[in-house]
């Protein structure tokens, strides 16, 4: 549907906010006995991985990106418990659409490949693929930011 | 074909002249086209504005038709300011394509028809307003055709629709030689919306500008995508390598960071962070510490390469480095 030109909204929040969340985050893992136990260092990078991913979701999107609920809900599922999130005006997916408007099979190659790895991907047409990735790639360098500064600040020198 | 007889426009009295913007009726926009007697002039200069004129339509007017056009011609110049107050009707440009496809329906003529069975189909007015453009460019391709008062009324036509461009729906313009079918214009608008989100893109990733052509972008944009989600896997190593002096630093760590960054967090929210769970920290785990510090030194000269000297992390450093003096000699003393 031709539409007047909406400029693309890629906002992302300030650092503040994710350093915020994933702090958070942080300080619940903590909170559980058997974090700190020098063993199971595989299950804690697991852990930390997924808290960071999770606090980045809400961070950024909340639940008005279509990435940060599909990351939502997946986490959720890994932890047996039930999401609800609040359903958006238009519906994510839409299996007629689908058919209808994803064609092209030379750009659907590589569009396969970039769908795989932004989550959530799978239910999205090609240009809102685009968008997604573009807001995931930024909140993903805002989070990669957070981190290393954290772990720069706590390494002993 | 009986509508466009000359007679019957003259059976069409005078009925009022209320366009009914938003209504459906077909018949009573269709009607009000057909009054006569000097609003003619007015209907086929609004006909002109919105461009439906086409050659069928003067054919179909008659002889007195060309004649009231010609007065057009003379009229547009002079008094322009009727044409404005065709122009305050908003709706009529949504209307529009209703009324110009239910004229021009008797019309034997195959693109038209297509057209027009495309128009009925109420499609958006962006659509509309795109294969109304079509017509124009058909109308101008007909120039050669055409006489020389039509080439004149074409100038108008695409003065006026400059006008019109200024409002709020998209022009297409079909070129020469591309189909210009509903589909492959969906398509083309499709691929243009594409490309400008890819352009998007292009300005976020960093060495994209080298790469021209879909494909390269793509790769380089999931092989960008790729490393981040390494670089957080990485660093959540190293995190949860140095967790146990998070665990006794972040409080502190936080607090301080976020009051020095001025940022108006509640400060309800920073206290939370305030847990202080130095109790839960019996001996055994200082050693274990020594190995995690001794660890994390190795590991921290490795890639810290895109730092940015922003606030945040200077701040963070010079708390930490305050914080050093208090706490973390007495890990090292345990050595």
């Amino acid at each position: 549907m031709a539409s007047a030109d909406k400029p693309i909204n890629t906002d992302v929040p300030e650092k503040d906010v994710f350093a915020l969340h994933f702090l958070q985050s942080l300080s619940n893992l903590r909170r559980q006995n058997t974090f700190n136990s020098p063993e199971k260092t595989n299950d804690r990078v697991k852990k930390i991985k997924k808290a960071a991913y999770v606090s980045m979701a809400r961070a950024a999107g909340g639940t008005n990106r279509l990435w940060s609920r599909a990351l939502l809900r997946r986490a959720a599922k890994e932890n047996n418990k039930v999401v609800r999130l609040p359903r958006r005006k238009k519906r994510v997916t839409c299996l007629r659409r689908r058919r209808s408007n994803r064609r092209d099979p030379v750009e659907e190659e590589e569009a396969e490949r970039l769908r795989n790895l932004v989550p959530g991907g799978g239910g999205m047409e090609t240009s809102k693929l685009m968008e997604e990735t573009a807001h995931y790639i930024k909140c993903l360098s805002m989070q990669v930011k957070v981190m290393q500064c954290l772990v720069d600040g706590l390494a002993p020198k | 074909m009986d509508y466009f007889s000359p007679h019957t426009y003259n059976s069409s009295l005078s009925f009022s002249l209320v366009l009914n913007p938003k209504g459906k009726d077909k018949s009573f926009k269709f009607l009000y086209l057909l009054y006569m007697d000097l609003s003619v002039l007015e209907r086929v200069k609004w006909l002109q504005q919105q461009q439906m004129v086409s050659p069928d339509f003067f054919e179909i007017l008659g002889s007195d038709g060309r004649e009231e056009l010609k007065r057009v011609e003379s009229y547009l110049g002079n008094n322009n300011d009727e044409l404005q107050s065709f122009r305050h009707y908003e709706t009529i440009d949504g209307c529009i394509s209703r009324t110009s496809s239910f004229q021009i329906e008797q019309v034997k003529n195959n693109e038209e028809n297509r057209v027009i069975a495309l128009q009925h189909k109420r499609k958006t007015e962006g659509k509309t307003e795109k294969i109304e453009n079509k017509k124009k460019k058909k109308i101008k391709t007909e120039d050669e055709t055409e006489s020389s008062m039509k080439g004149k009324s074409n100038m108008s036509n695409s003065e006026t629709s400059s006008e019109i461009q200024k409002r709020d729906y998209i022009h297409v313009r079909a070129r020469r030689g591309e189909a210009t079918d509903r589909h492959s214009l969906a398509e083309r608008a499709r691929r243009e919306k594409l490309s400008k989100k890819m352009k998007c893109l292009q300005d976020i990733v960093p060495g994209c500008n080298k790469v021209t052509g879909k494909a390269g972008m793509l790769d380089e944009i999931i092989n960008y995508v790729q490393s981040l989600q390494q670089q957080v896997e990485f660093l959540s190593m190293k995190l949860s390598v140095l967790n146990p002096e998070l665990e006794y630093h972040i409080n502190e760590l936080s607090t301080k960071q976020f009051q020095a960054c001025f940022t108006d967090l509640p400060e309800a929210v920073s206290k939370q962070l305030m847990m202080v769970d130095a109790s839960s920290f019996p001996l055994q785990h200082q050693e274990s510490l020594d190995y995690s510090v001794i660890n994390s030194i190795q590991t921290t000269t490795l890639g810290s390469k895109d730092q940015t000297s922003s606030g945040w992390e200077i701040h963070s450093q010079s708390l930490y480095n305050n914080l050093r003096t208090d706490s973390v000699s007495s890990f090292f003393s345990l050595e």
